[in-house]
């Protein structure tokens, strides 16, 4: 039973050499195949035809008798395998091997037995990390063979774990290797194989051991680098540093910029003033301003219109007189001017100058009697005008039409330079008008034109004939309706209504 | 003459072998089996042109060689000093046969083969008695027969590849610390 045991395991030993063999020796010529596993020479052949013959194995060597080997059989997939194991093999000699069938010499050979070497794989492999980096220390144990330990040669195989990429490094009697160029940080599997090396014995590789693994270090900086790396950082701060501060005043313009003030167009009025605009202006007035000022002083006239309803009183008839005189005494005076110089226009003339000499008997005048007074400005160019107009509040009351398309003819400049008066009454606009080229047009009788020159200080008016009221009338004319504030309770010769669009009526001179 | 040159081919060889000397082993410089390897070798290269001869290779004689078989089991139990006395003789045998071969080779490369390998067994000689001394009387020693210089260049290889070169690994003075 325990021999039977031990042959059966033998015979397991052996076929898993066998199987190996068979396979690693499927395109050796010869038919018998032969290899030494330990100190045994063990040779098998193949047989396809099942059919069962009587195989006989006879050796012998050094001209010796021949000698019987019990041969036995394993079934494989489609063949027969029958080997024989020779006990007590002879080295360094030349054995001369038969096999018959059946009686009948079927296959022969010679060989020398050192030549078959099949070694067990190498014992104890281990790998270990050398401490170095992209390193690993292989090391490992000869299979237990006298005589061979200095004639064997190994095959160590490594690759990254899950990787079928592995590399193959061949040793020569020493039994530790050192792997380089690995990666750092890696999982690596080791394998090692021995073969004989051919001068002393001869023979087959044999298995691959299990693979053990081993780990390279991870990869420590090299303190040569980190140094080079420090003194590259450090110059290129120090460039960096001299490009900033030759440039500095570049740069900062371009990440500050300056917020731009004005100062420079005040001369003083930071730094003497204090920002005190009104002190700056009263003191600077006739520098800045003065000039802008000065630029609107020549100035285009402007069509005043002016349109009130005055009833005459018997005043009328003695002024008529005057008129009339005065009318001739131009005539003879040779002008030439094609305004026609009204009846009733003189009469105007003298109520303006009345008004300029006593102001404050304005409102007393009883020949004057308004219902509506308007005026009408006609500006060409500056509205600017409007504003100024307001300010002068001017006695218009004198300034009226009542029949025939009469317009005031003479110039008189000096009864244009109306003063400001103090407010006896005011003008105020109710509507302005503009009228583009061609589209206004005089209005009927009972409106009287004036031509107003504003200067912003004082204005400037002339009387104006039809004709040229017409003529303006053609051109682009902006006009401005104003509507004249007269104390209703003053009137002391009239009783008809005066419409008084203003609330405050401040109380007239008159 | 011939002990001028086998002396000075020592001499040769232990120089040879103190140049060759390689880190690993710590055996003294005589026991490195790099020389006998070289030796090996070389009687292998004579094998191989055996086999590419086609003329000149010499007539069909028998020649006395010794036995060559190792039976590892019997092979540990035999005297080292027993071994060297067997080992000893087989070179003496071999040198003998290999003479009267080379007399009768005509091939040039295949005569200086031969003659390259009988001075490598003088030399081998020299060394195994440095390391073994040869103190016991010669005994008598199985030979056999061979018929063909083949069959004798075959013999020699066994010869050294085996007997010599397993006493020269189990002489005691050339024997490892750590074995």
């Amino acid at each position: 039973n325990y021999k039977s045991k031990i042959r059966r395991k033998k015979i397991f030993v052996l076929t898993c050499a066998l199987c190996t063999l068979a396979q690693l020796l499927q395109d050796e010529t010869e038919h018998i195949k032969c290899f030494v596993e330990g100190k045994d020479l063990t040779c098998f052949w193949e047989e396809r035809n099942n059919l069962h013959h009587q195989y006989t194995f006879t050796y012998s060597y050094e001209n010796k008798n021949k000698m019987a080997c019990a041969v036995s059989s394993l079934l494989a997939s489609n063949k027969t395998i029958f080997f024989c194991k020779l006990p007590k093999t002879p080295f360094f000699t030349t054995l001369d091997v038969q096999v018959l069938r059946d009686g009948r010499m079927l296959y022969t050979r010679s060989l020398n037995a050192e030549n078959f070497l099949f070694l067990d794989p190498p014992r104890n492999l281990t790998v270990m990390s050398s401490g170095k980096e992209g390193q690993l220390n292989v090391s490992w144990l000869p299979p237990p063979l006298k005589y061979m330990d200095d004639s064997m040669i190994y095959e160590v195989r490594y690759a990254v774990e899950g990787s079928n990429m592995g590399k193959v490094e061949v040793v020569k009697v020493s039994t530790m290797l050192v792997l380089l160029g690995l990666q750092s940080d890696t999982r690596y599997k080791v394998w090692v194989r021995v073969k004989p090396d051919g001068v002393a014995y001869k023979g087959y590789w044999s298995a691959w051991t299990e693979p053990v693994f081993g780990v390279t270090p991870p990869s420590d900086v090299d303190p040569l680098i980190v140094l080079l790396v420090l003194f590259i950082g450090l110059i290129l701060c120090l460039l960096s540093l001299t490009v900033i501060l030759s440039h500095h005043k570049f740069l900062l313009k371009k990440l500050w910029p300056d917020i731009p003030t004005p100062e420079h167009k005040f001369p003083g009025l930071f730094t003497v003033y204090k920002g005190d605009f009104k002190e700056w202006m009263s003191q600077n007035n006739g520098s800045m301003w003065g000039r802008s000022v000065h630029v609107y002083t020549e100035e285009l006239p402007s069509l005043l219109e002016v349109l009130s309803e005055v009833s005459r009183t018997s005043h009328d008839t003695s002024q008529r007189e005057e008129e009339e005189e005065k009318e001739s005494e131009s005539s003879d005076s040779g002008l030439t001017d094609r305004w026609r110089d009204p009846p009733h226009a003189h009469w105007l003339m003298e109520q303006l100058r009345a008004l300029q000499e006593n102001p404050e008997s304005r409102c007393q005048s009883s020949l004057l009697q308004s219902h509506d007074t308007y005026v009408t400005l006609n500006q060409g160019d500056n509205e600017q005008q409007v504003d100024d107009v307001f300010e002068e509040t001017l006695p218009l009351q004198t300034l009226f039409t009542t029949t025939g398309t009469s317009s005031l003819s003479t110039s008189h400049s000096d009864l244009g330079s109306l003063q400001q008066s103090s407010g006896s009454g005011r003008l105020s606009s109710q509507s302005s008008f503009e009228y583009p080229n061609h589209t206004w047009a005089p209005k009927g009788p009972g409106y009287a034109y004036m031509a107003v020159a504003d200067s912003g200080v004082s204005m400037d008016y002339r009387p104006m004939s039809s004709s040229r009221i017409a003529e303006l009338g053609r051109h682009r004319m902006y006009t401005n309706d104003y509507k004249n504030e007269i104390c209703p309770h003053k009137w002391p010769l009239s009783g008809q209504y005066i419409k008084s669009g203003s609330e405050s009526c401040t109380g007239p001179v008159w | 003459i011939s002990g001028s040159t086998v002396i000075v081919k020592v001499f040769a060889i232990t120089v040879f072998i103190c140049l060759f000397r390689s880190g690993v082993s710590p055996l003294r410089p005589i026991c490195d089996l790099r020389v006998l390897e070289h030796f090996i070798r070389e009687a292998q290269d004579s094998e191989v042109i055996m086999r590419g001869c086609r003329g000149g290779c010499g007539a069909m004689k028998s020649y006395f060689v010794p036995l060559t078989s190792v039976d590892f089991a019997f092979w540990e139990h035999i005297d080292v000093h027993e071994q060297a006395v067997e080992v000893q003789t087989g070179l003496s045998l071999l040198v003998q046969a290999l003479s009267t071969a080379m007399k009768a080779v005509s091939n040039s490369r295949l005569a200086s083969a031969l003659d390259n390998n009988i001075s490598n067994i003088h030399s081998l000689s020299q060394i195994l008695s440095t390391v073994l001394p040869d103190d016991s009387a010669p005994a008598s020693t199985q030979s056999q027969e061979v018929s063909s210089l083949p069959e004798l260049l075959q013999v020699q290889s066994s010869f050294l590849r085996g007997k010599v070169r397993l006493l020269l690994s189990a002489a005691p003075a050339c024997q490892r610390q750590n074995s």
